[in-house]
């Protein structure tokens, strides 16, 4: 399935951690933040089901996090699975549609796991 | 006889040769590929109930029987490799054995110091059950 399918409409109303990470008046951290922030929209509005199931379960697990049901090292071992599962995808991917996948996908794990959560975890 | 018609008869004749062998051969995949995915379905189930049986917040950690079921976890892995008439399947196997090494290693550290919690277990049982699915291509 082509991964660089137009994104479907975004849905009004923000999410638990769109309103979490709202808050954030750091300047040094802002960019980051609103880089992930589009990023995870794209991917969850994204018409290839396993680009927008791993944001999904990104969000959840970040949701998890920052209300520590589950702690730092949870968090990291469930984006190394997802990765591991990712990468078989994305070089299945056509090479032009690659670069777009990894950006939604590897991506914005990695932003998630070293910038986003440790706000999170910051904030509490 | 003809020779025209004992040409025909050869041709004939090996058309329907050529034909069982593709039916069988389809048949004996069919078969396999069954078995194959019955083989993956009782891995998940048994990486499932390892998952259920160790990840419990608050109970005591119990090394020997949790290495015990890994043990045994390790070795139906290794067995369900080495059976795998799928060539092409054994990757998929070896990613799946690999998976369960990775959430028994991960379980054993947050176990042993009491740091499991029921959304642990219940994200971890979603991962397993996405890789197998995807390893049954669905």
């Amino acid at each position: 399935m082509p991964s660089a399918g137009k994104p479907k409409r975004r849905k009004s109303g923000k999410s638990e951690l769109d309103s979490a990470l709202d808050q954030v008046t750091d300047e040094s951290v802002a960019a980051a933040t609103k880089e992930f922030q589009d990023l995870l929209a794209q991917a969850k509005g994204d018409t290839t089901e396993l680009i927008r199931q791993n944001a999904e379960e990104l969000e959840r697990r970040l949701i998890l996090l920052k209300e520590r049901k589950i702690d730092k090292e949870d968090f990291d071992y469930f984006v190394e699975n997802q990765k591991r599962d990712l990468r078989v995808f994305i070089d299945s991917q056509p090479a032009q549609a690659q670069e777009r996948a990894e950006k939604l996908t590897l991506h914005l794990l990695g932003i998630a796991a070293t910038k986003i959560a440790p706000l999170l975890l910051a904030m509490i | 006889m003809n020779p025209n018609t004992a040409k025909n008869l050869v041709v004939r004749n090996m058309v329907l040769y050529a034909a069982a062998i593709v039916m069988t051969s389809c048949g004996t995949a069919t078969f396999s590929k069954t078995g194959s995915d019955a083989q993956i379905e009782s891995l998940r189930s048994f990486h499932l109930a390892f998952i259920d049986e160790f990840a419990v917040s608050h109970k005591r950690f119990n090394a020997t029987a949790f290495d015990a079921k890994v043990n045994e976890g390790n070795a139906k892995f290794q067995q369900a490799i080495a059976n795998e008439k799928f060539t092409a399947r054994r990757p998929v196997l070896n990613d799946l054995a690999a998976q369960f090494k990775a959430d028994a290693a991960h379980l054993r550290s947050k176990a042993t110091r009491g740091k499991v919690t029921p959304a642990l277990a219940s994200e971890m049982k979603k991962d397993v059950n996405k890789i197998y699915d995807h390893a049954l291509g669905r």
